[in-house]
């Protein structure tokens, strides 16, 4: 029997696709919180506005990150959800688990909280939505000590780091990028558990230049597998895509009939710096103008391969819409060797140098992206003492936006402003 | 000259408690001690946590930090407030 009327919720159930309310109400059966879910949402439908209030005192004792604090602004109606905390758990690089072990945390959820989950969040961790906050404690402490699970990061703290699957299944990454994840996340863990920046900061790490997890669209710290050498062609291989031998995109798309395949149509020609042609039956690649758009080699994987030489780039300062829009992240660094033998020394400097400038430069709320962009990128490649190259541009193919002082230019230059403003009217 | 550990908590407490604002940045501590690294800032006010004698305070976005007491608690403020809901 439904606790609440709820019309216009109802209306997502219709239709052939899985729907939340169906799944709220189901759980409702063992969890009644889940009525006052959808009894408060309905309203907020209604109301057009949300009923829950803007954050809290929350966490556990010794960490200041991991819980939200969620409380309803109308707790009398809906009192199941009059703290309904959400707890974000740190998944495991490349997201593998066990079923075991996904069950014992669905069984304490269902102990401590609503059952409701959220796999994944955005950041990539578990994520538990609603507990109250006596139950916050005695879930720690089981999660803790019988999971072995630990919390993941928010509010103004280092996120939860995540990685795409990398070396465990894919033969493209050109690092290992479930290593080096779960490296950071055990180097930076007062980082993750305790705030200690002006705004939230993101890690995220790919393997290839097909970026998975979209480290360049999502995080501050975005690292890309690349390699520095040539493509590695078996020109054999391309043969056989040539007759048709070989199914493009490993057959990828062959539930259709895209008619016989054309290497001209379908990778030579949206090459998107021409740096390919074929003579006779031999593909050439120009590769210093390749930009790791992996088009090619997505096409044809069995013809072509990343480079032997392999690292990674490094790009700051992605980030969602708030101030002035979303952003990409910018390319600073071009090659970066990730080596666990030496402990990831040049990522662990960096990121050190990275933080360093950011928690005295940056302003409160302001994710790295943003101070980057109100100082400008020769300033803070100057503070990373990173040499400006051409490629420190805003997109491929686009103007360098460095602009060089008179000391940088051998013999400097003279500039009279008023000068060029007699040819140059504003 | 930085301050000592004991020193720098103590201006971080004052600041937290005698501020116009109940909550504040982590940069806001920052001019406790200008000698001072922002980590040194951070692992101060976050034993100062651990003592009990202040909160985070957290929109799930963005973490604050406060004097004990002086947070905008959710869970208390309504009653604390006389706020109806209707």
């Amino acid at each position: 029997m439904p606790k609440h009327d709820t019309p216009l919720l109802d209306e997502l159930e219709k239709g052939p696709w899985p729907s939340f309310v169906t799944d709220l109400k189901r759980q409702a059966a063992t969890k009644p919180e889940c009525w006052d879910i959808l009894g408060q949402l309905e309203l907020s439908f209604k109301d057009r506005i949300t009923h829950w209030k803007h954050g809290g005192i929350v966490g556990v004792f010794g960490y200041g990150g991991g819980i939200v604090g969620r409380y309803s602004d109308v707790p009398e109606r809906f009192p199941g959800v009059a703290h309904f905390h959400t707890v974000r758990l740190n998944q495991p690089s490349g997201m593998y688990y066990t079923t075991k072990k996904l069950r014992a945390i669905c069984d304490l959820w269902q102990k401590y909280g609503s059952g409701m989950t959220n796999m994944h969040g955005s950041t990539g961790d578990l994520v538990l939505l609603g507990t109250s906050t006596p139950n916050l404690e005695p879930l720690f402490y089981e999660l803790t000590h019988d999971l072995n699970q630990d919390l993941g990061g928010s509010g103004s703290n280092l996120r939860t780091p995540s990685c795409c699957l990398g070396k465990s299944r894919c033969e493209w990454s050109c690092y290992d990028t479930q290593a080096t994840c779960y490296a950071m996340t055990m180097k930076y863990q007062d980082e993750i558990h305790r705030p200690a920046f002006p705004y939230k900061f993101k890690f995220k790490f790919s393997g290839c230049p097909n970026d998975c997890v979209a480290s360049i669209a999502r995080s501050d710290l975005s690292v890309i597998g690349t390699w520095r050498d040539d493509i590695r062609i078996d020109q054999a291989a391309v043969k056989k895509y040539v007759s048709g031998e070989y199914k493009a995109n490993a057959g990828a798309h062959s539930g259709r009939d895209w008619g016989k395949f054309s290497i001209n149509k379908e990778v030579i020609n949206l090459c998107p710096t021409k740096c390919m042609w074929m003579e006779g039956d031999t593909l050439k690649i120009d590769n210093a103008e390749c930009t790791r758009c992996m088009h090619c080699i997505n096409v044809m994987p069995r013809a072509l391969r990343p480079g032997a030489v392999q690292g990674a780039t490094v790009l700051v300062g992605a980030k969602a819409p708030i101030l002035d829009g979303a952003q990409f992240a910018t390319m600073v660094v071009p090659f970066m060797e990730i080596n666990a033998d030496n402990d990831y020394e040049d990522l662990v400097n960096f990121i050190e140098n990275l933080w360093d400038w950011w928690m005295e430069a940056g302003k409160n709320r302001e994710r790295i992206g943003e101070s980057i962009q109100r100082v400008g990128l020769p300033t803070f490649l100057k503070v990373m003492n990173v040499e400006p190259i051409p490629q420190h541009i805003r997109e491929p193919r686009s103007n360098p936006y460095v602009f060089w002082e008179s000391e940088e230019v051998e013999g400097g230059f003279d500039r009279d402003v008023r000068e060029f403003r007699k040819r140059h009217k504003q | 000259m930085a301050m000592s550990k004991d020193e720098l908590k103590a201006a971080i407490l004052e600041k937290s408690q005698k501020a116009v604002k109940g909550q504040l940045y982590i940069k806001d501590f920052y001019e406790c001690d200008p000698d001072a690294k922002p980590r040194e800032v951070k692992n101060a006010a976050n034993e100062l946590v651990k003592e009990g004698k202040m909160d985070f305070w957290s929109s799930g976005s963005t973490t604050m930090y406060a004097a004990k007491g002086r947070a905008k608690n959710e869970e208390t403020r309504d009653a604390e407030e006389g706020h109806k809901n209707d």
